[in-house]
């Protein structure tokens, strides 16, 4: 290991006279890290996808077990994609350019690798925690809180040792990458601390302290600002600086790149409610977020345009080097899925794409597309430097290229089909104006074509992810028996800045105005950059957040609305864990197909205590906001136990361990009293929500004999998640003071 | 009377306007200033920053 050596301990010469140069080297073994640990999570995360893909064409591959079923794994599958395989590959290329971007080496070594071991402990901690059951419900946002806390820690560390190599660094400008990566770090921490505020109910239960609408806004704000600030702004940063190393020249346009920057910044942070269109937020929320999403287009696109042009005059090396072809066609996807998204955020497109597999179509476009390529590429171009020999086989990395490019054709293709078949389907009515395909397992059946097709192009796209890692290992293999360490030689910065442009000042006081010599100062001071950063985003995001939590019209409130029992809660919390809110949604938009299908729409009074929401973000499965009621108790039971015996063909895994593992009522009355700790007006039921559930239970459990099921279930799972079911979309069907189940003093807070 | 009551009363719903405004008016300030003429030679320079990785010296090895 050589250290950063330093020959100038007079620091104040002038940079310009350059008398006393730094000796430093860059740390390249964080980097080499980084770059496994974006392999190994990557076949993780994609495996798990595709052993997903097999549950939806057929549900023999959620092997009768509830730790692989859909639910569960699912969550685990977007968390490995985007934060270990995604995340690592950002690490890796932020962590080279950082450091030559800046002419220094990282601001600490051990905090590099505190950053490393900490944010992989994360992910073995998210893959131990999810498969069981622990989680928050909310999109990308699962981990329990005490992984959150660890999270917030390590990405803390890894912002002092960013910014610390900011402040000692050796280069003025701050080239834009790194302005991408300064937004990417400080957007990430505010949105994650924000959207993870919860109330613990045990060492690994938490209920969020927003309820309803507000939670589902505030979900949505981080939900899709984490595709934003984790997916979008860190990989155009990152092809800020590898497209033109691998191009050989500057990038196209370094103006546009900083108005890419700005107008990104600016205008990510406002689009989430574009998620909820036609849902019970307020309509205003979804127009501003609408509004500001198809503005996006013309960023977005400038930045696609501006990677491109950056291959010109070598457009005739990318018919040559598979490096520029990963590139070229990552930088595509991401003009493809940056189009899509702002026509998706119509919202009469949007009444026809969402809760549908377009939905999954478009981000698959995005991450396997532009995550994915744009990772490969960065990897194949660092391969040579960081084992300092050459990449084993070029051949291989064609055919990787081919077959994933294959793989992600046929991928999107097919789950496009699926997602427009599905919302056409939903919508159709008969020429005697009633529902075309009233069952719902109609909708899905029709699908299954598609679903194999997808399982066959994810497999393609995973074998190319084989022969990447077998490339890998066989360039690695051929390293020297030590990594040469060049020592690089540069002038460190001068304390007082010297202007290498000088501009003679103008005569007058407006024209020095217009000179902006005072935003070049600003421009000079990257801490201060990063401040008015957060400034923007954060002001951004409070003038959505606030009219959204304070103005009450917004949410008007339903005076027969009541808390769930002890007993729903604890079936409300099986649902959640088994990650039921994957497939169906708690959310019926007011469509006419909709209300047909499934009742009543749902009003925004009527979630003011669902911490967290459960409005879901797609449907496999039938709505269940109004499932009270519907079916008799026994009816649920025998779903659980097998779906397939009470809806031929469903894709429902089974969960016949509801039937047989106990219900655990030492745990609801700390989950009563963090809910009342949230806001939810409990009564009496915080003293006594154990004997409240064991009541209802009996009486369940009763019920279910007396329709001819099976006897003694009123300790097990099944009869909180059957109270939970018959509880669901019924409160607004009695008047204010008629029987709603009784939890404690009626009425509340409100 | 809760912090919430206030703030319902307040009537900030027209806060958005002013920032949308505000955020116009700062981009626009951006942009205007990122195409001046006077700064082509120094941003053209700051675009060439990935391309320079500084002389390299002796180099040194290290234990894999």
């Amino acid at each position: 290991m050589t250290p950063a050596t330093s020959a100038a301990p007079d620091a104040a010469v002038p940079r310009a006279s350059a008398a006393t140069l730094d000796r430093f080297s860059y740390d390249d073994d964080i980097v080499r890290k980084f770059l496994f640990a974006t392999l190994i999570w990557g076949v993780v995360g994609m495996t798990v996808g595709l052993l997903i893909a097999l549950q939806l064409a057929n549900p023999f591959f959620n092997f009768n077990t509830q730790y692989l079923a859909f639910g569960r794994l699912r969550p685990l599958h977007t968390n490995a994609v985007i934060f270990a395989f995604a995340g690592n590959a950002f690490f890796m290329g932020c962590y080279y350019s950082t450091q030559r971007l800046l002419k220094a080496r990282m601001f600490s070594d051990a905090l590099s690798r505190f950053h490393f071991w900490g944010w992989q402990a994360i992910i073995v901690s998210a893959a131990l925690t999810l498969p069981f059951g622990f989680t928050q419900a909310k999109e990308y946002a699962e981990l329990e809180w005490p992984i959150d806390i660890a999270i917030a820690v390590v990405w803390v560390v890894f912002a002092v040792n960013f910014f610390g190599t900011i402040v000692k660094r050796r280069e003025r400008h701050i080239y834009v990458a790194l302005w991408f990566y300064i937004a990417s770090i400080v957007t990430v921490a505010i949105l994650h601390i924000f959207n993870n505020l919860s109330m613990p109910a045990g060492a690994l239960k938490s209920y969020s302290i927003y309820a309803g609408v507000q939670d589902a806004f505030m979900q949505w704000w981080y939900g899709h600002n984490a595709v934003a600030f984790f997916l979008t702004t860190p990989f155009l940063g990152l092809m800020y600086y590898f497209m033109p190393k691998a191009a050989e020249g500057p990038v196209f346009s370094y103006k546009l790149s900083i108005l890419h920057f700005w107008s990104l910044v600016f205008m990510y942070i406002w689009a989430g409610p574009h998620h909820l269109h036609y849902t019970a937020l307020p309509e205003w929320a979804s127009t501003l977020g609408m509004l500001f999403s198809v503005m996006l287009w013309a960023p977005s696109w400038g930045g696609m345009i501006n990677g491109l042009l950056t291959l010109r005059g070598a457009w005739h090396k990318v018919a040559q080097d598979p490096i520029l072809k990963f590139f070229v066609v990552g930088v595509t996807a991401y003009g493809m899925s940056t189009f899509e998204g702002p026509m998706l955020s119509i919202k009469s497109v949007n009444a026809l794409a969402h809760y549908t597999d377009w939905i999954i179509a478009h981000v698959h476009t995005g991450a396997l597309g532009w995550n994915g390529f744009m990772t490969f590429g960065m990897v194949y171009w660092l391969l040579p430097r960081l084992f300092q020999t050459q990449v084993y086989s070029k051949r291989a990395m064609e055919l990787h290229f081919w077959i994933a490019s294959v793989g992600i054709v046929l991928y999107v293709v097919a789950i496009y089909s699926a997602g427009v078949t599905q919302g056409l389907m939903w919508r159709a009515f008969d020429e005697t104006g009633r529902l075309q395909y009233p069952d719902f397992i109609e909708t899905v059946l029709k699908l299954m074509p598609m679903y194999w097709m997808r399982v066959v192009g994810g497999a393609f796209y995973i074998t190319g992810m084989g022969i990447f890692g077998w490339n890998i290992f066989k360039t690695w293999a051929t390293r020297p028996a030590k990594y040469e360490v060049p020592v690089i030689e540069a002038a460190p910065l001068a304390p007082k800045y010297v202007e290498t442009h000088p501009v003679t000042p103008a005569a007058t006081a407006w024209g020095r105005f217009n000179q902006v010599q005072w935003h070049r100062a600003w421009e000079r001071a990257p801490m201060l950059f990063t401040v008015l950063t957060v400034v923007a985003v954060a002001v951004a995001s409070l003038f959505e957040i606030l009219p959204t939590f304070l103005i009450k019209s917004n949410v008007p409130t339903i005076a027969s609305v009541k808390p769930y029992t002890p007993l729903e809660l604890a079936g409300r919390d099986i649902y959640i864990s088994e990650g039921c809110f994957n497939c169906h949604s708690q959310m019926i938009r007011p469509f006419r197909y909709e209300t047909e299908r499934f009742g009543e729409y749902s009003k925004p009074g009527e979630s003011v205590y669902e911490h967290p929401f459960l409005w879901g973000s797609r449907r496999i499965g039938p709505d269940l906001a109004r499932e009270g009621g519907k079916y008799p108790n026994l009816w649920h039971v025998r779903h659980f136990e097998n779906p397939r015996a009470v809806t031929a063909k469903s894709i429902m895994p089974a969960y016949s361990h509801f039937l047989t593992e106990p219900l655990d009522f030492d745990v609801i009355q700390k989950r009563v009293d963090a809910m009342a700790m949230v806001g939810v007006p409990y009564g009496d039921a915080v003293n006594k929500a154990p004997a409240m559930a064991r009541a209802q239970a009996k009486d369940v459990a009763a019920a279910i004999a007396s329709e001819g099921g099976p006897k003694g279930l009123e300790d097990k799972k099944i009869v909180a998640i059957v109270a939970y079911m018959q509880r669901l979309g019924r409160d607004i069907k009695v008047t204010a003071t008629a029987s709603a189940p009784a939890v404690g003093r009626s009425g509340g807070s409100h | 009377m809760k912090l919430s009551d206030i703030m319902a009363a307040a009537g900030l719903s027209f806060y958005a306007q002013v920032a949308l405004v505000l955020f116009l008016i700062v981009f626009v300030a951006i942009a205007i200033r990122t195409f001046l003429p006077s700064r082509s030679r120094e941003l053209d320079e700051a675009a060439r920053l990935p391309l320079e990785d500084g002389p390299v010296l002796r180099p040194s090895l290290q234990e894999r």
